[in-house]
C-alpha cells in the first residue's frame, strides 16, 4: 500500500457516469474514493486532506488517481 | 456423334425445366374459387346451375360483394379438386372458373427486433420503445441497419460494474447468474445506476413499446458487481470478475471502468478470458490524458473512448495510446440532451430514464455491437475485434489518435460480419496495413506522412549528391545528420507514445527543422519563420569556420532545402500563409534560397 500523503486543494462533484467527488490539487485531478467519507462531499471546499493513492483500486468514473482519504481538515 | 449426344441433352434439359416449371400462379394459396357466370345467359339458368352445384356438393356460393351481381361473379369455398371437378360441369355457363388467390404483403420479419440471432433484409428497422427518438447515440452507429441481421440473440455480454437492477425496461432482457464480489453473493443488484445503465445500453428491452432500446437486445446480460455505492472497486475482484465471466459462458466483457495501475492479477485474467473466446471491451477513462488507463490499456482489450453527438472527441475522453476506438459517450455539460439515455435506478433506487457521459458509456456501444458481430456468426474473438475495428468509418486526420480505428458503426460492422469478406487473407492483409504487424503502428500513420518524410530525406541526398558532381566533397557524418535533421527530423519519434508522459518532447524530438516551429502545438502546419531559409543560414553563419560541424550546417541546408521543396509541391500549410499559392510561393523560394547558399559555402571548400 503507497504511503500517506498530504494534499490540499477544492473539493468538486464531476458529472461523469453516475457522478464522482473529486479534488482538485495543483491541477491534478483525484478521485475520492467511493466519496467518502460522506461529510467531504462539499463542492467548493478547500481542503487539507492525508490520503493514500489506491493503485489497485478502480472506478466507474476514472478521472484520475483514486485518493483514499485517511483524515481531511476544511481550510476555508 | 459428340453433336447428337450434346443436342439431346440439352433437349432433356430443356424439357425437364419446362415441365417442372409450375408457372407464377402456383405459389399462391387460396381456400376459395370463383365462378364467374356468362352474362349472355338467362338469370334463370345461372340460379338453376348454382342450386345444382349447392345441393351436389354441399356448397353455398355467395356474391363477393355488392358489386358482383352485375357481373354474375360468386364465391364458394373449395379446394384444387372441386376446381377442376366445377370447371367440367359448369363449361357451359361459365366465362371461367379460377382460385380465389389470397394476397398478402410479405410478412416484414423484423429479425433484429424480435428475436432470433440472424434475420432477412427488409429495411431498416425502427423500434417502438418511445424514447427511442432521444437515442441520437444509435442513429450515430448506425444501429437501425444492423438490426436487420442481428440483434445478439444467443450472446452472453458480461457486464463487469455496480451491478445490475432489474428495471422496468429490462423486463424482456434475459439475465443470466451473476455475482455481487463486492459483498460476496450471488445477487448482483445494482445500487448505484451506472451499471444498470451500462447493461440498458448493450440489451435494454427494445420494441416492447416502453423507454428506450439496446442495442443488443436479443443478448443475455451477465450482471457482475465489482464496483460499490460509491463507484470504487480493487483490481482482486474486478480480475475475479473476469475469470468468471470467462469460466460462466460469456461471450463478450464489458468494463466501464479504469484506474490503478498495471496488474499481473487483472492482465491474466484477461488472458485467460481471451483465451476462451470472450472479447474484452473497457472504457478509455476520463481524464482528457494523452493515452488510455487500464484495463483499456491492456493489449487483449479493446479500449474505447468517447465522442459526442457531433462526433467529435468528447472534452473529457482520454486519446492516444491504448484507445483502439470511439463510440457515442455523450456530453450532457450544455444539456442532458447530449447525453446517453437509458433506464437504470436513481439514489432511492427508484427506476429513472437517466441521461449520463463518459466513456462509461462508450464502452457498451463497442460491447452492444461486438454481441451483435458474434450473434451473425464470428466465433474468433481476435476476428470479432477485427471486425468491429476494420469497419469502423476511419478519421480523415486524426494525428493525437482520438478515434483509434474510428467512429463505430455498426451497419458496416454486421454486414462486414455476414459477408464473410474477411479471409485469413484479408485478415492478414488488414493486420500488416493498420495493425501491430506493420512499423507503420509504431510510428503512427496519423502523425507521420511516411511517404512524404522518406521523399525528403531522399530529396536531401539528391541534392547533396547534384552539388558533389560539380564540387567534389567528401561525405561525413555531420553532413548526414545534418541532411536528416533539416529534412524529414527523427519523425519515427512523433509516433511514440510513452505511457503517462506528456507527449509534445517526442514531438519536438522527432520535428526537422521547419517543422520545430509547431511541434509543441502538434500541428500539422508549418511556421514560416522555421520553414525557412533562416534557421540553416544562421547555423552556416555560426559554423562556418569549424572544419568538422561546418558540414553539419551544409547538410541542414540541403536537408531544409528538400523538405521545403516537397512540402511545396505535396502539401504547402503554413501559420498565417495559409494553403495557397502564397504558401507554396514561399516554401519554393526558401528551398532554392537553401540550396543556393549551399552552393555558395561549397566554393570556398573548393579553392
Amino acid at each position: 500500500m503507497a504511503d500517506t500523503k498530504t494534499l490540499t486543494g477544492k473539493i468538486e462533484y464531476v458529472s461523469m457516469g453516475t457522478g464522482a467527488w473529486a479534488l482538485v490539487s495543483d491541477g491534478v485531478t483525484y478521485e475520492i474514493y467511493n466519496g467518502e467519507p460522506s461529510a467531504i462531499q462539499q463542492e467548493g471546499a478547500t481542503v487539507q486532506v492525508v490520503g493514500k493513492i489506491r493503485d489497485d483500486v478502480m472506478s466507474l468514473a476514472a478521472i484520475g488517481p483514486i485518493l483514499e482519504v485517511v483524515s481531511f481538515e476544511i481550510v476555508e | 456423334m459428340k453433336r447428337f449426344l450434346l443436342a439431346l441433352l440439352f433437349c432433356l434439359g430443356l424439357g425437364w425445366a419446362i415441365a417442372s416449371f409450375d408457372g407464377l400462379a402456383s405459389q399462391g394459396t387460396y381456400d376459395s374459387l370463383v365462378l364467374d357466370f356468362r352474362e349472355d345467359i338467362a338469370p334463370a339458368e345461372v340460379e338453376r346451375a348454382i342450386g345444382a352445384i349447392a345441393d351436389e356438393y354441399g356448397l353455398a356460393p355467395r356474391f363477393n360483394s355488392e358489386f358482383s351481381a352485375a357481373d354474375n361473379v360468386y364465391i364458394v369455398r373449395g379446394d384444387a379438386a372441386l376446381l377442376d371437378t366445377l370447371r367440367q360441369e359448369l363449361r357451359d355457363v361459365t366465362e371461367f372458373v379460377e382460385p380465389n388467390y389470397v394476397y398478402s404483403i410479405p410478412e416484414i420479419s423484423a429479425v433484429g427486433l424480435d428475436g432470433g440471432g440472424r434475420g432477412k433484409d427488409s429495411g431498416p428497422t425502427v423500434p417502438n420503445d418511445p424514447l427511442y427518438a432521444k437515442q441520437w447515440n444509435f442513429k450515430a452507429i448506425g444501429v437501425e441497419q444492423a438490426w436487420l441481421d442481428s440483434n445478439g440473440g444467443g450472446v452472453t455480454v458480461a457486464v463487469i460494474d455496480t451491478g445490475v437492477s432489474p428495471v422496468p425496461d429490462l423486463k424482456e432482457t434475459e439475465l443470466a447468474d451473476g455475482y455481487d464480489f463486492v459483498n460476496d453473493r450471488p445477487d448482483a443488484t445494482d445500487d448505484n445506476g451506472h451499471g444498470t445503465h451500462v447493461a440498458g445500453t448493450i440489451a435494454q428491452s427494445t420494441n416492447n413499446g416502453y423507454g428506450v432500446a439496446g442495442i443488443a437486445h436479443g443478448a443475455t446480460i451477465m450482471p457482475l458487481k465489482v464496483l460499490g455505492k460509491g463507484g470504487g472497486g480493487t483490481v482482486a475482484d474486478i480480475a475475479e470478475a473476469i475469470r468468471f465471466a470467462a469460466d460462466n459462458g460469456a461471450d463478450v466483457i464489458n468494463m466501464s471502468l479504469g484506474g490503478g495501475g498495471e496488474s499481473s492479477l487483472m492482465k491474466e485474467a484477461i488472458e485467460h478470458a481471451h483465451s476462451q473466446g470472450v472479447v474484452v471491451i473497457a472504457a478509455a477513462g476520463n481524464a482528457n490524458q494523452n493515452s488510455a488507463g487500464y484495463p483499456a490499456r491492456y493489449e487483449r482489450v479493446v479500449g474505447v473512448s468517447a465522442v459526442d453527438s457531433t462526433g467529435a472527441k468528447a472534452p473529457y475522453s482520454n486519446f492516444g495510446a491504448g484507445v483502439d476506438i470511439a463510440a457515442p459517450g455523450g456530453n450532457t455539460k450544455e444539456s442532458q440532451i447530449g447525453g446517453i439515455l437509458q433506464n437504470t435506478i436513481d439514489a432511492k433506487g427508484e427506476s429513472v430514464f437517466a441521461s449520463l457521459q463518459g466513456t462509461s458509456m462508450a464502452a457498451p456501444h463497442v460491447a452492444g455491437v461486438a454481441a451483435l458481430v458474434k450473434a451473425a456468426g464470428i466465433d474468433d474473438p481476435d476476428e470479432i475485434r477485427e471486425i468491429v475495428l476494420q469497419s469502423a468509418l476511419e478519421p480523415s486526420d486524426d494525428p493525437l489518435n482520438h478515434f483509434g480505428a474510428g467512429k463505430l458503426d455498426a451497419a458496416a460492422a454486421v454486414k462486414l460480419a455476414i459477408d464473410g469478406q474477411i479471409t485469413p487473407r484479408d485478415f492478414a492483409r488488414w493486420l500488416r496495413d493498420n495493425g501491430y504487424l506493420n512499423p507503420k503502428f509504431w510510428i503512427d500513420g496519423g502523425v507521420v506522412a511516411l511517404p512524404m518524410k522518406l521523399a525528403m530525406v531522399i530529396g536531401g541526398y539528391l541534392l547533396a549528391w547534384l552539388l558533389r558532381v560539380y564540387f567534389p566533397f567528401r561525405w561525413s557524418w555531420p553532413l548526414a545528420t545534418g541532411i536528416v535533421m533539416g529534412s524529414s527530423g527523427l519523425f519515427f519519434l512523433r509516433g511514440f507514445y510513452i505511457f503517462d508522459l506528456p507527449q509534445w518532447p517526442l514531438r519536438v524530438a522527432g520535428s526537422s527543422i521547419p517543422e520545430l516551429g509547431t511541434a509543441v502545438q502538434g500541428s500539422a502546419a508549418l511556421n514560416p519563420i522555421f520553414a525557412s531559409v533562416l534557421i540553416p543560414a544562421g547555423l552556416l553563419v555560426l559554423l562556418l569556420g569549424h572544419r568538422n560541424l561546418k558540414w553539419w550546417a551544409i547538410g541542414s541546408l540541403l536537408g531544409v532545402s528538400a523538405c521545403l521543396a516537397v512540402s511545396a509541391v505535396a502539401d504547402p500549410e503554413l501559420l498565417w500563409l495559409g494553403k495557397g499559392f502564397v504558401a507554396r510561393g514561399f516554401l519554393g523560394l526558401n528551398a532554392l534560397l537553401c540550396f543556393g547558399l549551399a552552393k555558395l559555402s561549397l566554393r570556398p571548400s573548393e579553392t
